[in-house]
């Protein structure tokens, strides 16, 4: 097996032959313990394996669980015999199953984002995940399990150098690592303190203040006795959100954004630049005493599927402050389309009324959101829409014209009572639903019309799927703290394990 | 025919089948005509004294109030059919509905994924069928149903020509 030198032409491969192992290692650990526990027990107790009733269970359980064992061990070498990938003519291929078999393909230029997971076992082996999300909701992921982590990014960087369309799909060549400067880097200080103001946070204190009230009122002790799950589950809701949190780094390359993070298992997404479907920015009350800020952000193919993990892939930033904010949203949006980027995104984050150009609902309906209505607003830049809402739970959302997909504007009873209409901005499955709320009727109805042939202008400008091919390689899109960028992989994942 | 507030000035828009009021009244039949001969069982009960407990006030204001509703939304049944409007434009798609809550949607025809044709049972005595939009985006909930088959059928054409055309990655 030669795989490590011949990783891209366009012959098939397999996966690394561990993988089965590390994918399946908890049926191997549970059939060991189902079958050998009696043998096991018994030798704790000091007692031979054959004991006093030989005939008894003790062989047939041992039999019985080699016999298994050995057909997991076979199925296992059965899987990995038939899961093989291929990268040729612009397309990758994984061809999985010998009973049942399954040819998965996704074009490479269709590429939305790539992730290289390491859970921990295939961290302790070197082994990583190549996770190839093309743009459809939810299940077409591609998944490569297990390759040597240098195999893996060799790869990834093979298919997004095809998909940018800088290296031809014919080409044997491989495709040198893209270089990479880290511009954001969490510290673990930081992540405690924001889970530890979080909404979740705030209504644990909350729930603890009534039970406390509870039980004193009520006499009664066992009552704390039913917190303990309730203990436990957030607990492990804290320890996850830490877990993947740890370690976030954000970083640039022509490839895209590189985000990484994770303390037990590691993940390194990348996604390529314009493929941010949407954006928003937000602030929970207790943030504000801090100034963080988090975003997060819609790419096609993460979806809302797999909520635990999508809520973390979806992130593009756990928690931050302002200047750490315009400088995702400048990665995002490489051209604010604004004369004043900052003020305009300042008024975004935490700005009232109409500064910075920002359209209000009209003072006639305050009523309908008594606290919002100096806040609910929407301002487009030549580039990308921006909506803002919310005075305690503060958001900002961003689209980009070129990434509309369609429009709707909608108008109940009541808001036709007072002159106002709701704009919804369809995009691609995730956590933002941009929304423009209460904006007045004219305004919102020229809004539509303007937004439509924005996107149209927008759409007509982007030519290409492929991001590097359709400009000059003098003019590589270099966002606005590149221009010192070294030559050589530099900050690339550090080995951990 | 009136254009409400919320659609973009200077659009003429294009009717659906007044047919259309057809099926939604059978649907409409189908729907409610089972809902309150359902909540109507417990008075046939009360009155034959197999049930004691809904009281009497109580098993006739709930199939009452149901048929009411029922009755309203029956009423409002042409109006909503009248309210349903497309218009093509150069680079995307207008549809409009609903008179209470109004929606008017502009799908771009370079955003245009696939497009569907629907036929029902109903629809298929009446020569008409529901044309479906799909985006990358699952809130494009773009259905135009009540066509004329013909239309229908042109219309599919129609857009997957002009989606082809202007056909842009997401």
């Amino acid at each position: 097996m030669t795989q490590e030198q011949t990783a891209v032409d366009g012959d098939w491969h397999r996966v690394h032959p561990a993988s089965p192992f590390v994918r399946g290692w908890v049926a191997l650990v549970a059939i060991v313990y189902f079958f050998g526990r009696d043998t096991f027990e018994r030798a704790l107790q000091g007692r031979g394996n054959i004991g006093d009733n030989f005939n008894e269970r003790t062989p047939w359980l041992l039999a019985g669980g080699g016999v298994v064992l050995l057909l997991a061990l076979g199925s296992f070498v059965l899987s990995w015999y038939f899961t093989r990938y291929q990268l040729a003519e612009g397309y990758v291929r994984v061809n999985t199953g010998f009973l049942f078999k399954q040819q998965r393909q996704a074009r490479l230029d269709r590429v939305q984002a790539i992730d290289i997971v390491q859970p921990l076992l295939a961290r302790i082996f070197g082994l990583a995940e190549l996770k190839f999300e093309v743009a459809d909701a939810g299940h077409s992921a591609v998944r490569l399990s297990y390759l040597r982590l240098a195999q893996a990014k060799q790869l990834r960087a093979t298919i997004l150098g095809r998909a940018a369309g800088i290296a031809d799909g014919s080409e044997t060549v491989e495709v040198p690592e893209a270089p990479e400067q880290v511009v954001l880097y969490l510290p673990p200080g930081r992540l405690v303190g924001s889970l530890i103001l979080s909404e979740q946070s705030f209504f644990i204190v909350l729930s603890a203040i009534a039970s406390v009230l509870v039980s004193v009122l009520t006499e009664s002790r066992a009552f704390i006795l039913y917190l303990i799950p309730a203990i436990l589950g957030l607990g492990t809701a804290y320890w996850r959100s830490f877990n993947t949190g740890y370690n976030f780094t954000a970083a640039i390359s022509p490839d895209g954004i590189r985000l990484r993070y994770g303390l037990l298992d590691t993940r390194a997404q990348t996604v390529p630049p314009g493929r941010i479907q949407a954006l928003k920015v937000t602030q929970p009350p207790l943030w504000r005493i801090l100034g963080w800020y988090r975003i997060h952000v819609n790419v096609a193919g993460y979806g809302e599927h797999h909520r635990s993990e999508g809520e973390h892939r979806t992130m593009l930033l756990p928690v931050g402050r302002k200047p750490e904010v315009m400088m995702m949203l400048s990665l995002v949006l490489p051209d604010p389309g604004t004369a004043d980027p900052e003020r305009v995104f300042t008024a975004g984050l935490t700005g009232l009324d109409s500064g910075a150009g920002f359209v209000t609902t009209p003072k006639r309906a305050w009523i309908l959101s008594p606290l919002g209505w100096r806040r609910n607003g929407f301002l487009s830049t030549d580039t990308a829409l921006l909506l803002r809402s919310g005075r305690l739970w503060r958001k900002l959302v961003m689209v980009p014209h070129q990434r509309t997909q369609s429009i709707a504007l909608r108008q109940g009873p009541l808001a036709r009572l007072f002159g106002v209409a709701d704009l919804v901005l369809h995009t691609t499955p995730g956590p933002v639903a941009p929304r423009l709320i209460q904006a007045a009727t004219e305004e919102a109805v020229s809004l539509f019309d303007q937004q439509a042939a924005r996107a149209r202008k927008a759409r007509k400008l982007q030519s290409s799927e492929q991001w590097l091919a359709q400009l000059p390689p003098a003019a590589m899109p270099a966002p606005p703290t590149t221009h010192a960028m070294q030559h050589s992989p530099t900050q690339e994942e550090p080995d951990h394990g | 025919m009136h254009t409400a507030a919320i659609d973009p000035p200077g659009i003429q828009w294009l009717r659906v089948s007044p047919k259309y009021v057809t099926v939604r009244l059978v649907e409409w039949a189908i729907g409610n005509v089972i809902m309150v001969g359902l909540f109507s069982l417990p008075l046939l009960f009360v009155e034959l004294g197999w049930w004691r407990w809904p009281s009497l006030w109580l098993a006739v204001t709930v199939p009452a109030a149901l048929l009411l509703l029922a009755l309203w939304r029956l009423v409002l049944i042409p109006r909503q059919v009248r309210a349903i409007g497309y218009a093509e434009r150069d680079d995307d798609l207008l549809i409009r509905r609903g008179i209470f809550f109004q929606r008017t949607m502009v799908v771009p025809y370079g955003r245009m994924q696939y497009v569907d044709v629907a036929v029902g049972p109903v629809e298929r005595l009446l020569g008409l069928c529901t044309l479906k939009l799909h985006t990358a985006s699952a809130g494009t909930n773009a259905h135009l149903p009540g066509l004329p088959a013909a239309e229908g059928a042109r219309l599919r054409e129609q857009l997957s020509a002009r989606g082809e055309a202007r056909l842009a990655g997401l």
